[in-house]
């Protein structure tokens, strides 16, 4: 079952040629959907480090995209400061909590790291539902976004932070992608693969995993930083356990251990729920009933079955 | 060649024949919690603004009126998501409604900067018309301070020296009681005790209402409003507090939707309030026989909000023969409307785009027929806000 990343990834290429078609022919509805793809194209790769990579299934990784939310909104609102600046130290902020939780998460596996993630997850949950600072339960308003006048552009308009939020989806991409093919991305398969036998070839095990679980948090705060600006506006909901679960069937459905894999179900799960929201109320079992399928049918994902179907393709064309 | 241009000929011709586009109708987006805690509220008050679009008009200017709506479920994150669809997909001309003040908060900025006018039609957070106001966003409904600053006087002048305050621990509730305390210290009243119970986690008032009974003050005021209002003012009298310690109440305590269901418990309340079923006017004895008609109950002060607002869209749109082109015109329009509604005299304050309306202090008693109803005492007339903060 390993997946070395291949040398070209021709689903990454579709989906960037779908997001700069869409970018071009869309209206300001059809942007505002693709910007929220891309936050959660984003988050989706962020989990799929920890899921896909080593093997580490988080049931709570929407506390760091509603740290990094949070984090970016209040270091605008309450101290001011440009997002320029307070994008970076949300994402530092995150990656301390991250390497916080990790500290304890790391230690256990199987059964009891996903509860202890779940529980993290909820604590997040509870803190800002109950923080007055954080104004509780009505959320935060009055969020801006990056300020883009130096290009002489703004980025209130949809086009724009679409085209940003597009760009950084491709950045984190290539980032995760380097990370997955440097020895420590290999170290990363090896421990899914075998944990004891590479404990046992004196491998730093737990390190290993905490700097993966910071960074996937880190990265998470990043994805939550975005989306605070997306939509003005953050509430505890972020945080919340279902947008833990959501994220992971993101990466579920897209094809565990695929980057653009991840992208792919967060660009599904999240056009699905447009769509289906829209014709019935029963959307959400209708997104079960796919997800079902998914997993019986095709356990490698939706980017598993394009690049089995690629693959065919390939070798009839070299038969004939 | 020749039928080319024919083709072309016809078709300009029916392009230029074709009526103005101000055939099409406007379109007015409907964010209402039709699921959820505040699935009630929001139910009545679409019936309501449904009837009132019936009665003033579902057509003006030669444009039809098309609600579209779009369920908040109460959450601000949904609300807001909500908005976006309505006025990027939509692309819909207004927005009405909104219960929840924290759905209110969170589309505020997004309906501000979108520039599509915003008809509040009952969040009440004292910052939507004050700190936070918006030239989009104008409110039919009331602000917290505004339906409770007439009682402090009124309770002083009654005999009443020193008030007891209770409501649950979020934004309305610190804004009422802030407004009423100041307004009966001013008028010379003391102020017993104030407790603030965690919003959504009170299964029962007893401890509360063990201090107010050793605090002994001559009166008691409190906003709960839905579920949680029935069953303060249940454990109240089931403390034999309503014989010592006369209650006095934000009117929704003893709301038009459950006061039948209350009965003997809420005898006697004082209840101030923008609306009571009970007010002696034409323009209401009409409203609430078209509302008893149609929906086989009362109408209601959620209901009445709603009401209005149709009247006031259909009034502005008037006013501007139903064209949108101009925002601020239309803006414009809406401060020079004015009418008698069931409610007393309507309109919109252009310092604060909040209402300019009556207040009615009542209290309730049992009627003839067995039942009970809020009798209006006084009306505190054309009560309106300070520009606290707002800057259009």
């Amino acid at each position: 079952m390993t997946r070395a990343p291949e040398a070209r990834d021709p689903l990454a290429m579709v989906l960037a040629a779908a997001a700069a078609i869409a970018w071009l022919f869309t209206g300001d509805f059809g942007k505002e959907v693709l910007s929220e793809v891309a936050v959660f194209a984003i988050f989706a790769m962020s989990l799929n480090l920890l899921v896909g990579c080593a093997g580490l299934v988080s049931l709570g990784h929407a506390a760091f995209f509603a740290i990094g939310a949070y984090a970016a909104a209040a270091f605008g609102v309450f101290v001011n400061l440009p997002l320029w600046t307070a994008m970076p130290l949300a994402v530092a902020v995150t990656a301390v909590a991250a390497a916080v939780a990790g500290f304890f998460a790391v230690r256990l596996s199987g059964v009891f790291f996903i509860m202890m993630t779940l529980a993290i997850g909820q604590m997040v949950y509870a803190f800002f539902l109950n923080s007055r600072a954080f104004n509780a339960d009505d959320g935060m308003a009055g969020i801006g976004r990056v300020d883009f006048s130096f290009l002489g552009l703004d980025s209130g308009e949809p086009a724009v932070f679409c085209a940003f939020a597009v760009v950084a989806a491709v950045a984190v991409f290539f980032l995760l992608r380097m990370v997955a093919r440097s020895p420590f991305g290999h170290t990363l398969a090896a421990l899914r693969q075998n944990e004891p036998r590479l404990r046992s070839l004196g491998c730093p095990v737990l390190r290993c995993k905490l700097a993966a679980f910071t960074l996937a948090g880190a990265l998470a705060g990043f994805a939550g930083a975005l989306a605070a600006q997306h939509s003005g506006f953050i509430s505890p909901d972020l945080a919340f356990w279902t947008v833990s679960g959501e994220v992971l069937v993101m990466v579920i459905i897209g094809g565990m251990g695929s980057l653009s894999g991840a992208a792919l179900g967060a660009a599904l799960v999240i056009l699905l729920r447009h769509h289906l929201a829209g014709l019935t109320e029963y959307w959400v079992f209708y997104m079960g009933v796919l997800f079902v399928l998914m997993v019986l049918f095709a356990e490698d994902g939706v980017a598993g079955r394009f690049s089995w179907l690629l693959r065919k393709l390939h070798r009839r064309g070299k038969n004939v | 060649m020749n039928k080319k241009r024919f083709a072309a000929a016809f078709l300009t011709a029916v392009f230029f024949a074709a009526p103005a586009p101000a055939a099409e109708p406007v379109k007015i987006g409907v964010l209402l919690p039709f699921s959820g805690v505040y699935g009630g509220l929001g139910s009545d008050q679409e019936r309501a603004l449904g009837l009132g679009f019936d009665t003033f008009g579902r057509t003006v200017g030669g444009r039809g009126i098309v609600l579209v709506k779009a369920d908040t479920e109460a959450k601000p994150a949904v609300g807001l998501q909500k908005a976006r669809e309505l006025i990027l997909r939509d692309r819909v001309d207004l927005l009405v409604g909104i219960i929840s003040s924290a759905v209110a908060g969170a589309v505020r900025d997004y309906v501000h900067n979108a520039g599509v006018p915003l008809f509040i039609t009952n969040a009440g957070n004292d910052l939507l018309t004050g700190a936070r106001c918006s030239p989009w966003i104008i409110r039919t409904s009331f602000s917290n301070s505004q339906i409770v600053r007439g009682m402090g006087p009124w309770l002083h002048r009654r005999g009443y020296r020193s008030a007891f305050l209770m409501a649950f621990d979020y934004a309305a509730g610190h804004q009422m009681m802030d407004a009423f305390r100041d307004s009966f210290t001013s008028a010379g009243g003391a102020i017993a005790g104030e407790e603030y119970p965690p919003l959504g986690q009170v299964q029962d008032f007893a401890p509360y209402l063990v201090k107010l009974k050793s605090a002994a003050p001559d009166v008691t005021f409190v906003f709960f409003a839905g579920p949680p209002a029935i069953k303060f003012a249940r454990e109240y009298a089931a403390f034999g507090l309503n014989r010592g310690i006369p209650l006095a109440a934000a009117g929704w305590l003893t709301s038009a939707l459950h006061i039948d269901r209350q009965g003997g418990e809420v005898d006697g309340v004082y209840s101030i309030l923008n609306y009571v079923p009970s007010i002696a006017s034409a323009e209401n004895a009409a409203f609430q026989r078209a509302h008893k008609a149609r929906f086989g109950r009362a109408g209601s002060e959620y209901g009445v909000a709603a009401y209005d607002t149709a009247r006031l869209i259909v009034d502005a749109l008037a006013a501007v023969n139903a064209d949108l082109s101009d925002k601020s015109a239309f803006l414009r329009a809406v401060h020079a409307v004015s009418f008698n509604g069931p409610r007393g005299p309507f309109r919109i304050d252009p310092a604060t785009n909040n209402i300019i309306q009556n207040i009615y202090i009542s209290q309730v008693r049992r009627s003839a027929r067995g039942g009970v109803t809020a009798e209006v005492l006084d009306v505190l007339p054309g009560m309106r806000d300070q520009a606290r903060g707002c800057r259009m």
